[in-house]
C-alpha cells in the first residue's frame, strides 16, 4: 500500500505526466517491481498511460487522486491515535 | 417530580450541545471505518470507529430521551402507556429509565473500547468482568441518588484513555495526539463537574466544558481532513515517513 501511495504521490506531482523510468527512480523501485506495480495501478484505474511523441507518460486518474487523499487521511488518523 | 438535573433556563440548550457532540462523534466513527475499509488491515481502526459510533448512539439516545422529557411528545407517550399496562409509572418515566440506561451503557462501552485499543490481548473473563461493572454502573446511575456512578466511571475510563495517549504522544510528539489528549482531559474534567451537578448551575457548566472538548475534537477532524488535501504531504516516499513528528528538526 505504501509503495502504491508513493507512486501515486509522485505521479500526482507531475501534472503533465511522468516517464516510467523517472517514476521508477523517484519511487526507489527495481525494474521488476515497477512493472508489477504499474500493471496493478492501471488495472485498478488509479493511473493511465498516455502515448506521446517521444514515448509514454503516466498520469493519475480522478479515482487515483481520490484514493491517495483517502490514504493520506488514513495515515494521519493512524498516527493521531497511535494505531 | 424533577427527574433531570438540567436547570430550567438551560432546558433545550443542552440538547443543542448533545446534538453537536453527536455530529462530531459520528464524523469520527465514519472516518475511522472508511479508513479501515481502505485496506482492511488495521482492525484497530474498525474498533475505534465502533467505539466512537457507540458513543454517538449514546448521544442520540440522550437527545431522544430529553426531547421526550422536556416536550412530552405525543407518540412517545402513547408507546410508553402501551408498555406499562399497570400504569404505576408514567410514560415519561419509562423513557427516562430506558433512554438514560442506553446512554450510560453505550458511552461507557465506547470509552472502554477506545481505552483498550493500543493494548494487547485480554482474556474473555476480563471482558466479562468489565462488562459486568459497566452494566452495574449504567443501571445504578439511572436512579437519581446514584447518578454520579456513571460520571465517576466515565471519569476513570477517560483518565486511563488520556494516560494511554500520553504514552503515545511521548513517542510520536504529534500535534494531533496532543489535541486528542487535551480534548479527552477536558472531557474527563467535565465528568467531575457533573458529579457535583446537583447544584443546577454546575450542570450547565459541565455541559459547556463538554462542548469545549467536542469543539477541539472537531478541530482535530478538520486538521486530519485538511492535511490530506495538502500537496506532497510526506515528501515523495510515504513509506519512509514514519518518523514525521510535530517537532521541528534541529537542522
Amino acid at each position: 500500500m505504501d509503495i502504491i501511495s508513493d507512486m501515486l504521490t509522485i505521479v500526482q506531482e507531475r501534472n503533465g505526466g511522468i516517464k516510467p523510468t523517472h517514476l521508477m527512480y523517484k519511487a526507489n523501485l527495481s525494474h521488476n517491481q515497477m512493472k508489477v506495480y504499474l500493471n496493478e495501478l492501471i488495472k485498478k484505474n488509479l493511473i493511465e498511460k498516455n502515448a506521446v511523441k517521444n514515448g509514454v507518460r503516466i498520469i493519475i486518474t480522478k479515482h487515483g487522486r481520490d484514493f491517495l487523499l483517502q490514504y493520506i487521511r488514513m495515515k494521519e488518523f493512524e498516527k493521531t491515535f497511535g494505531l | 417530580m424533577k427527574i433531570v438535573l438540567t436547570p430550567d433556563w438551560f432546558l433545550g440548550k443542552d440538547i443543542l450541545i448533545d446534538s453537536f457532540s453527536f455530529i462530531v462523534l459520528i464524523i469520527f466513527s465514519v472516518l475511522a471505518i472508511r479508513s479501515y475499509k481502505l485496506n482492511k488491515k488495521n482492525r484497530n481502526l474498525l474498533y475505534l470507529g465502533t467505539g466512537f459510533g457507540l458513543i454517538a448512539l449514546a448521544q442520540m439516545a440522550c437527545i431522544f430521551t430529553k426531547l421526550i422529557l422536556y416536550y412530552d411528545i405525543g407518540p412517545a407517550q402513547a408507546i410508553g402507556q402501551a408498555i406499562i399496562i399497570g400504569q404505576f409509572l408514567s410514560s415519561v418515566n419509562i423513557f427516562y429509565y430506558i433512554g438514560f440506561f442506553f446512554h450510560n451503557f453505550l458511552i461507557l462501552v465506547g470509552f472502554y473500547i477506545i481505552y483498550r485499543l493500543p493494548q494487547k490481548k485480554m482474556y474473555i473473563g476480563d471482558y466479562a468482568l468489565v462488562l459486568y461493572f459497566i452494566l452495574l454502573s449504567a443501571i445504578l446511575s439511572v436512579y437519581e441518588g446514584f447518578f454520579y456512578f456513571f460520571h465517576l466511571t466515565a471519569f476513570v475510563l477517560l483518565v486511563l484513555i488520556v494516560n494511554n495517549y500520553y504514552g503515545i504522544y511521548k513517542e510520536n510528539r504529534f500535534v494531533n495526539t496532543r489535541l486528542l489528549i487535551i480534548a479527552f482531559s477536558i472531557l474527563a474534567f467535565a465528568q467531575l463537574v457533573y458529579v457535583l451537578s446537583k447544584v443546577g448551575i454546575l450542570f450547565a457548566v459541565a455541559n459547556i466544558i463538554e462542548l469545549i472538548s467536542y469543539v477541539i475534537l472537531l478541530f482535530l477532524i478538520i486538521r486530519i481532513l485538511k492535511y490530506g488535501e495538502k500537496k506532497k504531504p510526506y515528501g515523495y516516499n510515504i513509506r519512509h515517513a514514519d518518523n514525521r513528528s510535530g517537532k521541528k528538526r534541529g537542522h
